[in-house]
């Protein structure tokens, strides 16, 4: 689909930047996704539905209920690793702006069993969600 | 792109305030429509879903606002091509919810096109979306 940046690859696997998580698609199957979403609840449905290996979005400035980050834990439950940038550090609607910019302010339970941590760089964070899949 | 099925909760002199979750669910059957959404309004929504759409209005969310104010980019653009169009505070309403934004949403950002109709920070969604319908209806 048009909007998605292939970043790197290691194995089978991808890094791909898009600005909506609505690009994610059969081609991103089993791939580190990041985007420019918020991690709400539709998101995580759209995570969970399009099989991609990992996702990283943006926060959103968390908000009512922590709304903004909800898609981590949905996607914790189906052993998806998901994690999301602060709002101030990345721009949101832009994929590159996660991917370049973003900082780690939230991390689901999967994420963090492969390395991700509060404070990583979107980068880095990516990175490690990519070794561990390409291992797996 | 999602499919999901809007809710319509106003219909008036050919125009409709419809409710969906994402902005990335609008497209041109919705060209009568004012979307109130759950989306944030980054400057990716005008460009990829809402213009291209024709729809008559959006209102979604602030998303925070964040760095640049990019959680609200694309009232602007909005603005630019004559479309009303605000935001509720991120901590007034549920991102992704679109009926969240609808029932319980406060505009914290509001555009000039959406301002000449009578829509202000710290008014509720619902009300915005109204004057917004209203204001399309008493230009035409």
């Amino acid at each position: 689909m048009a909007g998605q940046i292939i970043i790197k690859q290691s194995g089978n696997r991808k890094i791909v930047v898009a600005d909506s998580a609505a690009a994610m698609d059969e081609s991103t199957k089993g791939d580190v996704f990041v985007d420019g979403s918020h991690c709400g609840v539709n998101v995580g449905e759209m995570t969970i539905h399009s099989g991609v290996g990992a996702m990283i979005g943006n926060d959103a400035g968390m908000g009512k209920n922590d709304a903004g980050i909800a898609a981590l834990k949905m996607c914790d439950e189906h052993g998806i690793p998901a994690a999301a940038v602060a709002a101030m550090s990345a721009k949101v609607g832009s994929g590159m702006s996660t991917y370049e910019q973003g900082q780690i302010s939230a991390v689901n339970e999967a994420a963090k069993k492969l390395g991700v941590s509060v404070g990583m760089s979107a980068k880095e964070a990516a990175d490690k969600l990519l070794e561990a899949l390409a291992q797996s | 792109m999602t499919h999901e099925v809007h809710k319509v909760v106003r219909e008036s002199g050919g125009l409709r305030i419809v409710i969906a979750d994402s902005a990335t669910s609008v497209t041109e059957d919705n060209k009568n429509d004012i979307v109130v959404n759950g989306s944030h309004c980054g400057a990716n929504i005008a460009p990829d879903y809402i213009l291209p759409s024709g729809a008559r209005g959006a209102i979604g969310n602030d998303a925070g606002i964040g760095l640049e104010n990019a959680g609200i980019a694309s009232l602007k653009t909005l603005e630019e091509h004559g479309i009303p169009a605000a935001a509720v505070a991120a901590m007034s309403a549920e991102i992704g919810v679109g009926q969240s934004t609808y029932n319980e949403g406060v505009i914290s950002t509001v555009n000039e096109v959406a301002k000449k109709m009578g829509v202000t920070v710290g008014m509720t969604a619902k009300e915005a979306a109204d004057k917004i319908l209203e204001g399309i209806l008493n230009a035409t």
